[in-house]
């Protein structure tokens, strides 16, 4: 029996044995098998001619990263994705914090408007999809209704028919469906806030902007890094609108990295072409992953 | 002249009292307007094709008759609770035990193996998905109802790994070691001591990863060819067709209200657990 008290959780620790790694098998097969082992081929199906079916193939070499460069395919859905990720994580984070802010006061039906504002987050993206279609119809769309009921011309009005506007659009959507969850975790950070805080910071005669700016954020600095992390993650990955909505176009206007991915794979039959496109976006994902993490941890230290 | 200043200021408090509800209800209306509309539109027969903004001007439920034919909706709302419900049990089980040495065990490698896990939370499906078709047809995985359920596990797994391993610091040591003087061996510390604790955790990880494997329509998309074995989001599929035409609004919004309903329902039941499960798995985790 050990006289003297372990040093809590060591692993020389007769109560967390290395046994225990046991445990690990399962999820471990899992992730190995279906997630990292894939990704391992895609390295190996870049430098192919493979077309996802015939196993018959051939090594290329680098022809067809050269390829995917060359064509301008990475540059424009590199560029969308980058637009889709910046407007979709500003936007939705500053409606989803400035509308947690209002509800994190003395409001009466609270609760009424939190299911509002989240309820867009339980409908499956194909069903946005299609509800949105109909929102942006020209001509009988709701927003094109409401401009032909105040005695506008609704039929002109068509963002997904419209090189600069579609990206935009499609945005919107993520936004609609997106914020609300963000909103519910910026409340439960705002809700950690201590109040006595905020009555020192009142007797002390701070405004209310800079009770927000010099006492708030602060505070829930690490729900902000969470919710930026959350949603640059997903808008990197954005695919749902343009596949349901738009199909890429107009034009190549809606295609975004892993848009161009699942075209050229499945549409386009290239796999090998596909996986070196993924390769390049994969890298392109660490980075900005990488950077992310880098400059929010500063960040969150300086405050 | 005090009362004036008073009055003043509660003058004050009130216009932006009245701004920030102005503000709020504003912003709900915009929010949910078009659910409105579309609920309204599900509501009418399908044939009438009078602008979907004169709301609720017709109550039939033809559409929905119409909606749940095409669907097979009984078929596709059995295999969508198959699949979300065996995918979140195989889940918070590979989880929890995978999180149990990754979160008490401190050693370089228990480091290695959590960073090596959320590192999957960057890989999007759409990138992996050929070389996934091809791993699972060598192991002779057949295209079932089931299949999707191997990908949502997975995916699943980066989060609730890091989820769990979280919470499991809030998880006494102490109660452990005392379990460990009486005798008690690893799994009967983790089946009696470790996993009723995490039950919080175990909400919330229930909560956000049923609530994207019920929607998700990517993996039974390519993984599902027989239509007795879609689930509800692939079953939506079908009416990708109709979404420019007018003329079949109502059936597709009516479908969209089948597809959504279920979900709805859970979530007005069980309001309170989906906003702290969804806050806690950020805010904690």
């Amino acid at each position: 029996m050990a006289k003297k008290p372990r040093k809590a959780g060591s692993y020389t620790s007769p109560v967390f044995t290395k046994r225990m790694y046991f445990f690990l098998i399962p999820a471990l097969a899992f992730f190995l098998i279906f997630w990292i082992y894939p990704v391992l081929q895609l390295f190996y199906y870049s430098v192919t001619d493979f077309n996802g079916i015939n196993y018959d193939f051939d090594f290329v070499g680098m022809k067809n990263f050269v390829k995917v460069l060359s064509n301008g395919t990475l540059s424009n859905s590199l560029k969308n994705t980058l637009i889709y990720a910046v407007v979709t994580v500003l936007v939705s984070n500053l409606i989803g914090l400035a509308i947690a802010m209002i509800l994190n006061t003395k409001i009466r039906l609270k609760g009424l408007f939190r299911t509002c504002a989240y309820f867009p987050a339980l409908f499956s993206a194909i069903v946005v999809g299609f509800i949105w279609s109909y929102v942006y119809m020209p001509g009988s769309g709701m927003i094109a209704g409401l401009i032909n009921l105040f005695g506008g011309d609704g039929s002109a009005f068509n963002p997904l028919g419209n090189y600069t506007t579609a990206l935009f659009a499609i945005a919107a959507v993520e936004i609609w469906k997106g914020f609300g969850t963000t909103m519910i975790i910026y409340l439960a950070g705002l809700q950690t806030v201590d109040e006595s805080l905020l009555e020192a910071a009142r007797i002390d005669g701070c405004t209310e902007w800079q009770m927000i700016r010099k006492v708030k954020l602060p505070l829930i600095s690490s729900t902000i890094t969470i919710n930026v992390i959350l949603s640059v993650i997903a808008g990197l990955k954005a695919f749902d609108y343009s596949f349901i909505m738009t199909n890429g176009g107009p034009g190549k206007s809606t295609k975004t990295l892993m848009f161009q991915v699942y075209e050229t794979a499945f549409t386009d039959m290239k796999m090998g072409r596909a996986s070196a496109f993924s390769v390049m976006a994969f890298a392109f994902i660490i980075l900005v992953t990488v950077f992310m993490l880098f400059f929010l941890n500063r960040r969150e230290v300086e405050l | 002249m005090e009362t004036a200043i008073k009055s003043k200021g509660a003058s004050k408090r009130t216009a932006k009292k009245v701004l920030l509800y102005a503000i709020i209800i504003l912003f709900c209306i915009i929010v949910i307007s078009p659910l409105v509309i579309v609920f309204s539109s599900s509501l009418r027969t399908p044939g009438n094709q009078t602008s979907p903004l004169q709301l609720f001007m017709e109550f039939s439920g033809a559409s929905y008759a119409q909606a749940f034919k095409n669907m097979n909706y009984p078929m596709e709302l059995l295999n969508s609770l198959i699949t979300t419900a065996g995918s979140v049990l195989c889940i918070v089980v590979f989880a929890t035990l995978a999180a149990y040495p990754i979160g008490r065990i401190k050693s370089k490698m228990a480091k290695f193996l959590y960073y090596f896990f959320i590192s999957g939370l960057i890989i999007p499906s759409q990138m992996v998905i050929v070389p996934i078709a091809q791993t699972l047809n060598r192991i002779g995985i057949p295209n079932t109802r089931f299949t999707p359920m191997i990908m949502f596990i997975t995916c699943s797994l980066p989060f609730s790994v890091f989820l769990f391993s979280g919470f499991m610091k809030g998880v006494p040591i102490e109660i452990e070691e005392s379990a460990y003087m009486d005798g008690a061996t690893l799994p009967r510390r983790f089946a009696t001591i470790v996993f009723p604790l995490l039950q919080p955790a175990i909400v919330s990880c229930v909560i956000t990863q049923g609530l994207w494997i019920w929607n998700d329509y990517f993996y039974p998309m390519v993984f599902i060819s027989k239509k007795a074995q879609y689930s509800l989001p692939v079953g939506m599929l079908q009416f990708l067709g109709d979404k420019e035409n007018p003329a079949q609004w109502n059936v597709l919004f009516a479908a969209c209200v089948l597809c959504a309903l279920p979900l709805i329902v859970v979530f007005l039941a069980l309001q309170k657990q989906f906003v702290n499960g969804i806050a806690a798995g950020a805010v904690k985790g």
